[in-house]
């Protein structure tokens, strides 16, 4: 295997979260009952026409700059002609030679080292409907919701070699557009999908013949789709045999990828501009205005993170990689303690999240909660263990973080003196074990801070009781 | 009294109450019922039209009439889609189609109180220049020669529309115009046809046989007709992107038919031995006209006009190939069933298109296929610029080009012309204007020796109808042609 | 390349319509009639000439992101040959 190499460059479709379509004002939002979210426009009634949305050409050019590509001030609709029942038009309006953007590129991580993925391009495209195969043995149903909704084609150079890479590379891109809110990046309802294009090739050797998988909607998917693609272009090389270059499906069931029958027909587009739509000519000023605008975006934020939080690149990372979590993490970390905020994002509440499976806006805690949590700790209320309690108790319940101590009794020893007096009562019950650390077996300190928090159920404040006990055995 | 009206005289007539619309629109609908042999309506809009008429009658009988289109009947190309009626462009492939919105054109028309007549055959999809492509058979021009009982085209693709106007069946019409498809067949007609500068008229609601080409415009008896039609029909259309955003014009009120100090250019270009003497003579007459009214006559140069039509026989079908895709069985039209989809795509669409309808849609997407596109389409697109060119050169010097509007007369409908490109040439003067985008008019200077109609045409530069229906005028009352055939079809 | 029967049976495939053996050579004659027309363009030089796609010198105009929903399912399916559950239907496709 390790002479052989991959090479992999994706081109990712994105819903622009505009309220209308892109050509129509017909609604996008997702569920609707079928075709009642069709204009005449959308439909290709005879006689209508296109008028575009200035929403999505800016949330394109906030996109562009986002993925630190080039704006180009003029760009040119084009029509690409084939025919397909969800396609009411006969073609689909996109952009071909002049694209809204130009070249970009992002920056991904793996294991610690940093790798730039080229960006080729980023057009405005309509989506087509949907089909739906499954409602009759005879027959496929056709629905137009879908049809003219505004998606950003997102092309990158063929600059991946790996499935871990495609992965990352796909995260980074849909991070970076949620944090522009430019689209919303929900793989399930299709909103960011991704057509990967995989070759192989021995080292040193021309690039290989490549297949396209089509419409990959999960992460899982896409490192899946894949690891099969590579294994069987090289099988098929190995036994001296031809990778035919086609687009594949990816079936989920069987974790393989197989030939698509509809586009066997040898395609030729003969894209040319659409004669309904004028050049698209963009003011300087409007996209500097755009510019202006940005928010921070991940690797910015994440730099920010590791310096001012002082917390290491993993966490900083994880924490950045969404921007609703980054800012549920600030809102937690304000004022409070870094690490102990870290830890109760990253690995408490997350751990909950993937549980319930829930995405940070649907969190059972807020971050004002989870932060009420974090002072009690802070300030000695309760010990981290309690802490724990009333966390799962807060994900269960509306009731407020000091409720639930209450409720509980969760509050800790601190007093010295009440917690001497179980010290006392552990060492006088154990002699033995007294004299044993006297003579240097010291490891025994974790057995009497043990009996201390069995005999006081948890609450004696640990800092406090380690430091006691410490105190009396070494007299 | 009710023949032969135009819009200003019936207008008077409803304003003075001397005549109801009612009286006029079923004056029309009698004429539409017994002039079928000329084939000039696909449907015929009968209950509409009373209906409308009444409410006019109402209005005015308050003194609330709209304006002068209240009460008008007109007529429209079968390729502007109108709200509950069968809206067919003369295909077989739309000939149960029954559009749930009304075009801009004929909403403009249907809010200014003009009453809709019905619906005009023309060539299928407004391909062609004799009417002959329409599924629901040839139209046949009211006009015959002196010396032949034969049935004559009446030109194409608004030979509805032009026939209708010349055989009164309605006081004016609306076609389009993607290479000449409203001069021309007013020219075989003796009517007033006008293409207006592209992007003056929404093509909302027009089927779409080019794009970057079609254009709506009246065809009318006079050039005052022409202009209140023009008035009505135009303006800015967000719901096309192609709809020009500059103000609407009072082009009725406003004409003047002066042509004192203009200068009118003459192309060389537009002359060869080819083209019939009377046709010259005509031309001529035209040159005389303007000069001896004022106007200065200068010889031009339009050195790229003998590529405007080859360019245009790629423009066109390219655009129409890919407009023509939507008609697929699938959300409308035609459909015939078949077990596998694109074998019923294949179906439908060959029992659906006639053959000049197929030829053109197979030749655009040749133009376009890959390995093509730079020969042919580019190229077209930048031979397109050069001819845009030889006009804005052209409009620094003169303020007007005065053309004959067709290189012959209409012809006899049984004539069969093999070879697809001898029909092509129909449009030669007419198709450079397009692809400029220019407004142009055909108007009626006469007849020939066989006492045929022939138009000349003028051309002015983008958005100057105003000046191009003036001098319209100035020929028109300098002429005094009278646009009315002998009736042989009743 | 020759323009011949075969460009003409793949040009038919591509704008899916279907020609039958009889309608194959008049159509391939008025296709070569028609190119031979068009192919008078190529000796006209046209090096350093940009293309206009459309006349219309004016810049694109941008629609506000409104949405409303204005057609009916009803009113969409008035005129479709045939349909299920408010679905448009065509004979099945396997992809």
């Amino acid at each position: 295997m390790d002479d052989w190499q991959t090479v992999i460059g994706i081109e990712i479709h994105a819903q622009v979260n505009s309220k209308s379509k892109l050509f129509s004002s017909s609604s996008t939002d997702f569920g609707s009952a079928p075709n009642t979210q069709v204009s005449l426009v959308d439909a290709a009634m005879p006689g209508m026409l296109p008028v575009i949305n200035k929403f999505c050409i800016e949330q394109a050019i906030k996109s562009g700059l986002g993925l630190n590509a080039k704006i180009n001030n003029k760009s040119i609709f084009d029509r690409k002609n084939y025919f397909y029942q969800d396609l009411p038009q006969g073609y689909q309006i996109s952009q071909f030679k002049d694209p809204i953007v130009g070249e970009g590129s992002v920056e991904i991580e793996i294991e610690g080292i940093t790798k730039t993925i080229g960006i080729e391009r980023l057009h405005l495209e309509q989506d087509a409907g949907k089909s739906l195969h499954d409602q009759d043995p005879n027959l496929t149903f056709v629905d137009l919701n879908r049809s003219g909704i505004a998606l950003m084609e997102i092309v990158s150079k063929p600059d991946m070699s790996s499935s871990d890479e495609a992965i990352a590379y796909v995260r980074k891109v849909r991070s970076i557009l949620r944090y522009l809110d430019t689209c919303d990046g929900n793989m399930e309802q299709g909103s960011l999908r991704a057509d990967v294009n995989v070759s192989v090739r021995k080292k040193g050797e021309e690039l290989g013949t490549r297949c396209e998988i089509k419409n990959l909607n999960s992460f899982k998917h896409i490192g899946a789709a894949i690891n099969f693609e590579v294994d069987r272009q090289i099988k098929i090389i190995e036994r001296g045999e031809q990778v035919k270059q086609e687009t594949r499906l990816y079936e989920v069931v069987s974790n393989k990828t197989r030939s698509m029958r509809s586009k066997e027909d040898a395609h030729d587009y003969r894209y040319f501009p659409d004669p309904d739509l004028l050049p698209l000519q963009l003011e300087q000023d409007w996209i500097e205005k755009i510019k202006k605008s940005l928010p921070e975006l991940p690797d910015e934020k994440k730099l920010r993170f590791i310096n001012f939080y002082k917390i290491s690149g993993y966490d900083a990372e994880v924490l950045t990689s969404d921007r609703r979590i980054s800012e549920f993490f600030e809102e937690v970390a304000k004022n409070r303690s870094s690490k102990l905020s870290v830890s109760w994002v990253a690995s408490e509440l997350f751990a909950v999240l993937n549980k319930l499976n829930l995405n940070i806006e649907n969190s059972p805690v807020s971050s004002s909660q989870l932060g009420e949590l974090i002072d009690e700790i802070e300030n000695g209320t309760i010990s981290n263990r309690a802490a724990k309690e009333v966390f799962e108790e807060m994900c269960n319940s509306e009731k407020s973080v000091k409720d639930i101590i209450d409720d509980k009794g969760l509050v800790q020893i601190s007093d010295t003196s009440e917690i001497e007096i179980f010290i006392n009562k552990v060492l006088e019950d154990n002699p033995e074990n007294v004299e044993k650390y006297k003579n240097g077996k010291t490891k025994l300190l974790g057995f009497f801070i043990g009996e201390v928090m069995k005999a006081t159920k948890g609450k004696a404040n640990p800092g406090l009781l380690n430091q006691i006990v410490k105190k009396k055995l070494d007299n | 009294m009710l023949d032969n009206l135009t819009i200003l005289e019936a207008s008077k007539l409803i304003d003075e109450k001397k005549v109801s619309a009612l009286e006029i629109t079923n004056s029309y609908l009698k004429k539409i019922e017994d002039s079928k042999k000329l084939n000039c309506f696909i449907t015929v809009s009968h209950d509409k039209a009373v209906h409308a008429a009444k409410e006019t009658d109402n209005r005015v009988s308050k003194n609330n009439r709209i304006g002068p289109m209240d009460g008008i009947p007109l007529a429209y190309k079968d390729l502007f889609c109108t709200k509950d009626t069968l809206t067919t462009a003369s295909s077989k492939i739309l000939s149960n189609f029954i559009p749930t919105y009304e075009s801009t054109v004929t909403n403009n028309c249907i809010n200014k109180g003009a009453i809709t007549l019905g619906k005009l055959n023309c060539d299928e999809f407004a391909m062609g220049s004799t009417n002959k492509t329409s599924f629901y058979g040839p139209v046949v021009n009211p006009w015959k020669s002196l010396d032949s009982d034969e049935e004559l085209v009446p030109g194409g693709s608004s030979g509805g529309s032009a026939a209708s106007v010349a055989a009164d069946l309605c006081i004016a019409s609306i076609g389009t115009d993607t290479g000449g498809s409203i001069r021309q067949p007013a020219s075989f007609t003796g009517a007033v046809g006008l293409k207006p500068t592209y992007g003056r008229v929404s093509r909302w609601g027009t089927i779409a046989f080019a794009s970057s080409l079609d254009q709506a415009g009246p065809i009318s008896k006079t050039v005052e007709d022409a202009a209140i039609l023009l008035q009505t029909i135009s303006g800015h259309d967000n719901k096309d992107s192609t709809s020009s955003q500059k103000p609407n014009e009072h082009y009725f009120s406003n004409l003047n038919s002066s042509v004192k100090n203009l200068k009118i250019g003459i192309p060389k270009e537009y002359m060869s031995d080819d083209l019939p003497l009377e046709i010259q003579n005509y031309w001529n007459e035209g040159k005389k006209i303007l000069s001896e009214n004022g106007a200065e006559i200068i010889e031009i140069s339009l050195p790229h006009t003998k590529t405007a039509l080859p360019a245009y026989y790629i423009i066109a079908p390219a655009e129409a190939s890919s407009n023509l895709s939507r008609y697929d069985g699938v959300k409308y039209g035609l459909r015939t069933n078949e077990k596998n989809l694109i074998k019923m795509y294949e179906s439908t669409r060959s029992d659906g298109f006639g053959d000049e309808v197929k030829r053109r849609i197979m030749i655009g997407t040749y133009v376009l296929s890959s390995g093509y596109y730079d020969a042919y389409y580019l190229k077209a697109q930048k031979i397109r610029s050069l001819i845009k060119k030889d006009f804005d050169n052209v409009f620094k010097d003169v303020n007007a080009i005065l053309t004959p509007a067709t290189p012959n007369t209409a012809f006899a409908i049984d004539k069969e012309e093999k070879d697809p490109v001898k029909n092509y040439l129909n449009d030669i003067f007419t198709v450079p204007i397009n692809l400029a985008g220019l407004p142009a008019i055909s108007i009626p200077f006469g007849l020939d020796k066989k006492g045929l109609p022939v138009g000349m045409q003028l051309i002015t530069n983008s958005f100057e109808e105003q000046l191009l229906l003036n001098i319209a005028k100035n020929i028109q009352d300098s002429i005094n042609f009278k646009n009315e055939p002998k009736c042989w079809w009743k | 390349m020759e323009f011949d029967k075969n460009s003409t049976i793949k040009l038919a495939k591509l704008a899916r319509l279907s020609v039958n053996d009889n309608q194959l050579n008049s159509l391939e004659k008025d296709l070569k009639s028609i190119l031979k027309f068009i192919d008078q363009l190529k000796e006209i030089n046209t090096e350093d000439i940009d293309p206009t796609s459309n006349s219309l010198d004016q810049k694109l105009i941008l629609r506000d992101d409104i949405a409303e929903n204005t057609l009916s399912n009803e009113d969409l399916l008035k005129n479709v040959p045939e349909s299920e559950l408010g679905f448009f239907v065509v004979p099945k496709v396997i992809e």
